[in-house]
């Protein structure tokens, strides 16, 4: 028996694909994801796309300004440091230094830190209240002192940075997946699936993590931009990239000391780092403003 | 009551003994004799050398060692710094004040700029006000500090001439180091030029603190404004509006301050932020505080001076933390204790 | 003379690109002294309605009707401050969950006494104080709470749901209105303190004349306290007359499947056999259908209500249905043959 259509047919799509419309649908979170992607390939293609090298100055052209300065030139667009260098290409090969390696880090503390997060997150009792306090010994430690330590104990260098910043923000992923994980398992689908005889690492795969990974996105895209401002005050200190590698804080503290003459080498890359930063940022604010806008739906 | 302070004391007694423990294995981390790195001694004699051994009791296992090595703390001995030779423990105690100076007067500069700001932006939901706020708290948030402290040099100090660069007080001044503390310093020595020393303190210290005072801000915006929302999204503010308040009495009487109980507890937590914000900008302000003298003991690889300085920035941190809790659940029950009194 | 006279209000949600009415030309009219049920399910706009009418709707909805009139003021042309203004001095409202419309940081006697109107005190500051004291203390009173000194002190959540309730009508009286909206006041309680609500609510309406605009999903249980009911489903008009009519010859298919749905009326039902119920359930504010909205699930449903109908008055009793339960005009055709098996 046909039944005349009264009511309006909807499609559900998938949370995701829920998340990603609603996001779509924000243009200034679609502005910073577009800046996002811009800087991803700039770090990738830094190599092919920068005019001139990083490290080898041209002796003959010191301290130009800008292009837009009277005395710059255009084929030195951003000038040129104390050593002849190209800014834009010191800049360039600084994308995929600081901003590349914040996403490596990014990557790498988020799936320890979710592993972590998530086996501890089925423990309970002692264990658990035991690490729980760890934990917050560990989250109370100011991050930035924390990776001073331990790039203190490994020694300066950009790949002791990486490790410092990861180890940094391993503790904030699991403290998040804990909470997250332990939040859903109080939900009755866990209990359905579990009283299905599902085993706990099943539950967790299959029915907590879809719920907890849009959550996990949102803290992700904090902490890089966490990481971004650590691995520059990082260079900016010293105590990460060395010498002559390009990193925008280590390229600012080099300007430093020609601030009154050349105040560019301390305005670009400056500038760059909250670039970086902001489209991070309005990622992340776009991801969690879509995370509650579908939540009221 | 009884039973929280009782697990806030287990939980800080924990931690205690966990930083320590941390700091005690960074003396075998950091490259070097553990000895030389736990108490600082690069110049000592064989015989003294034995001496100290024997109280670090090295040849003992490593427990009887921790247990050395926490008496030591608990005596205040902790150890002389590599570089100047002179004991850390007093070195901490003459600059610790410098940096509670200053992260205090940036927290109240954060607190009294971005709380209000937050419920401005709050009350104006989705209108110009609220997204002008929002996209300057986003930068505000993005901004590295260091890059800012260097701007705020720049425009404030160089171009502008207002306010000076460095330090904590014009060195002209002499005023006695009583309690570390710059203003309460002032007010306690006897010096005829009190006022205008008063007034140059105020001076040095605007500028580190406000760039300080950039990032928990936009913090606070957050936290205020979305506090500020669901507390106007309550029944009883529709209740007090059915009720025939105006709009101002109602947000004045009682949207703040339900708000404000909401935000209170993070304040105490963003201290930790601070602390590490500040530390950056006491180089770049050649302020005085611990958080410089960290700094540039990693510079010069004094390992005490490190191990030391990161035991005691983290048990502040960790005390100001407990500190703030308890005196949120003291403020609490007061509203929120008995039951079913009628 | 009506106090309230609303005809065809409509309440429009405009979000994005979607215009949702939610409360679709509700007509509604009371006397003075009357008490009046608006019975509906949830989701039926009922609360909205109520919310229109005194005007602490947000934003994002429209309220457009034909006629607004308040003891023959026409509110439409009034701007939405002054007709709040009118309002709020003679129409109080409560609401459900009266711990939650209570402002949990501020005593009872502070909220008591911000409602009282206090340009009749007169003397200093201290009277003053005095006055609004033994004000708060004699309305406390009228609404039958003997311990005042306990009740003033405390905060809401140490009182029970019932006290409250008692609380938020006594805030209601203080501006001694003419007009009193109880939205599903006893929603929260058990049946021993509903009673004594409705009590209060009755005596309040007898010794000072007080209209009552009493909202409820339950029809059974207002209709002991009520003199006439409107019934609303899904945003739309149903049926209106007084309660005697509405029980005992419910004219709409609606109002029938209600009053048939009580226990009472199912008595006579042998064991263990269905109850009496209209099939399905009330629909999303998304997916309304066209026409009258009770279509889709009514028994008596044909070709004709895919247009709205519009109300009829049976001698007092108006009815909103192509299709009504007893045919009064028999110069309508059609309706003999439907409604034969009635």
């Amino acid at each position: 028996m046909a039944r005349d259509k009264i009511y309006m047919e909807e499609i559900f799509p998938s949370p995701f694909m829920q998340l990603w419309q609603i996001f779509r649908k924000t243009p200034v979170a679609m502005t910073g994801f577009s800046c996002f992607i811009f800087l991803i390939i700039l770090a990738i293609f830094a190599p092919i796309l920068a005019p001139y090298s990083p490290v080898d100055g041209q002796l003959n052209m010191l301290l130009l300004p800008p292009a837009w300065h009277e005395d710059g030139n255009v084929s030195f667009l951003l000038g040129t440091d104390e050593l002849g260098r190209d800014m834009l290409s010191r800049l360039m090969y600084g994308t995929s230094l600081t901003f590349g390696m914040s996403f490596i880090v990014v990557i790498l503390s988020l799936v320890i830190g979710v592993v972590i997060g998530s086996l501890s997150a089925l423990t309970s009792g002692l264990k658990s209240s035991f690490l729980n306090h760890f934990l917050d010994v560990i989250l109370s430690i100011p991050s930035l002192l924390l990776a001073i330590i331990i790039v203190a104990i490994l020694g300066p260098g950009i790949s002791n940075t990486v490790w410092a910043v990861v180890i940094v923000l391993i503790p904030q992923f699991i403290h998040i997946t804990r909470y997250a994980v332990k939040e859903e398992s109080r939900k009755d689908y866990v209990l359905a699936s579990r009283l299905d005889g599902a085993s706990p690492f099943r539950v967790l795969y299959y029915s907590i993590f879809p719920n907890i990974v849009d959550r996990i996105m949102g803290q992700a895209t904090l902490a890089q931009s966490a990481a971004i401002l650590d691995i520059a005050t990082l260079g900016f200190l010293g105590l990460g990239a060395q010498i002559p590698l390009p990193e925008w804080g280590a390229i600012l503290a080099n300007g430093l000391d020609l601030f009154y003459i050349a105040p560019w080498t301390v305005y670009l890359p400056g500038l760059a780092i909250l670039f970086a930063v902001v489209a991070t940022n309005l990622v992340g604010e776009g991801i969690r403003h879509a995370l509650k806008l579908r939540k009221d739906r | 009551m009884l039973i929280f302070t009782i697990r806030r004391l287990n939980l800080f007694i924990f931690t205690m003994l966990v930083l320590t423990l941390l700091s005690f294995s960074l003396s075998f981390l950091f490259p070097g004799d553990s000895i030389i790195n736990i108490t600082g001694a690069i110049n000592a004699t064989p015989y003294q050398l034995e001496k100290i051994q024997q109280s670090y009791q090295t040849d003992s296992n490593i427990f009887w060692q921790y247990i050395a090595y926490l008496q030591h703390i608990i005596h205040g001995d902790l150890g002389i710094s590599m570089s100047s030779q002179s004991d850390i423990g007093s070195e901490v105690l003459n600059l610790l004040p410098a940096t509670i100076e200053l992260s205090l007067v940036a927290l109240l500069i954060a607190m009294f700029i971005g709380v209000p700001l937050g419920f401005i932006a709050a009350i104006k939901h989705n209108k110009t006000a609220d997204n002008l706020i929002l996209s300057i708290s986003m930068i505000g948030y993005s901004i590295p500090v260091f890059w800012l402290g260097i701007l705020a040099i720049l425009t404030f100090s160089i171009n502008l001439g207002w306010l000076p660069s460095a330090g904590q007080i014009s060195l002209l001044f002499e005023i006695k180091h009583i309690t570390g503390i710059q203003f309460i310093d002032i007010l306690l020595s006897d010096s005829p030029y009190k006022w205008q020393a008063f007034s140059d303190a105020t001076s040095h210290i605007i500028l580190p603190a406000c760039v300080i005072a950039v990032a928990p801000a936009t913090i606070f915006i957050r936290l205020a404004r979305t506090s500020m929302i669901e507390v106007l999204e309550t029944s009883y503010i529709r209740a007090a509006n059915a009720k025939g308040l105006t709009f101002q009495q109602i947000i004045f009487r009682h949207a703040i301050r339900n708000a404000l109980i909401k935000i209170i507890r993070h304040v105490g937590l963003q201290f930790a932020n601070l602390v590490t914000i500040a530390m950056v900008t006491e180089v770049i302000f050649s302020w005085p505080g611990i958080g410089r003298w960290l700094i540039e003991s990693i510079y010069q690889r004094d390992y005490t001076a490190i191990q030391s300085g990161l035991l005691v920035l983290s048990c502040f941190i960790f005390t100001i933390h407990i500190l703030t809790d308890f005196i949120y659940a003291a403020l609490n029950p007061l509203a929120r204790g008995n039951k079913y009194g009628s | 003379m009506n106090l309230l006279d609303i005809r065809n209000l409509s309440i429009e949600l405009v979000s994005d690109n979607q215009r949702i009415l939610a409360v679709d030309k509700v007509s509604l009219s009371m006397k003075e002294g009357e008490v009046r049920g608006l019975v509906g399910e949830s989701g039926s706009g009922k609360s909205l309605l109520a919310q229109a009418i005194v005007g602490v709707l947000d934003d994002k909805w429209h309220v457009h009707a034909d006629r607004f009139h308040w003891r023959g003021i026409d509110l439409l042309r009034l701007s939405i401050p002054e007709r709040k203004a009118l309002l709020s001095r003679d129409i109080a409202m409560i609401f459900q969950e009266p711990m939650a419309c209570l402002d949990p940081t501020t005593t009872i006697e502070n909220q008591l006494a911000e409602a009282i109107d206090t340009s009749t005190f007169t003397g200093f500051f201290w009277q003053k104080k005095q006055q609004r004291h033994a004000a708060a203390i004699s309305l406390l009173h009228k609404v039958g709470i003997k311990s005042h000194t306990i009740c003033l002190k405390s905060y809401p959540h140490q009182l029970t749901e019932a006290l409250c309730q008692r609380v938020m009508i006594a805030i209601a009286l203080a501006r001694k209105p003419i007009l009193l909206i109880a939205d599903e006041p006893t929603a929260a309680m058990e049946n021993t303190n509903q009673g004594q609500i409705f009590r209060l609510l009755a005596s309040l309406n007898q010794l000072k004349n007080m209209g009552i605009l009493l909202i409820s999903h339950d029809l059974e249980n207002i209709t002991h306290w009520t003199h006439t009911i409107t019934v609303m489903y899904s945003g739309q008009f149903v049926e209106a007359g007084t309660t005697e009519q509405i029980f005992k010859k419910p004219l709409h298919p609606y109002t029938r499947a209600l009053v048939d749905s009580s226990p009472s009326a199912n008595f006579h039902l042998p064991a263990k056999s269905r109850l009496m119920t209209l099939p399905g359930s009330i629909p999303l504010l998304q997916h309304l259908p066209i026409g009258c909205r009770l279509g889709p699930r009514c028994p008596r449903a044909h070709q004709a209500c895919v247009k709205a109908p519009s109300a009829t008055n049976f001698h007092g009793h108006k009815v909103s249905c192509h299709f009504p339960l007893t045919p009064l005009k028999p110069k309508r055709k059609g309706i003999k043959e439907v409604c034969k098996h009635d």
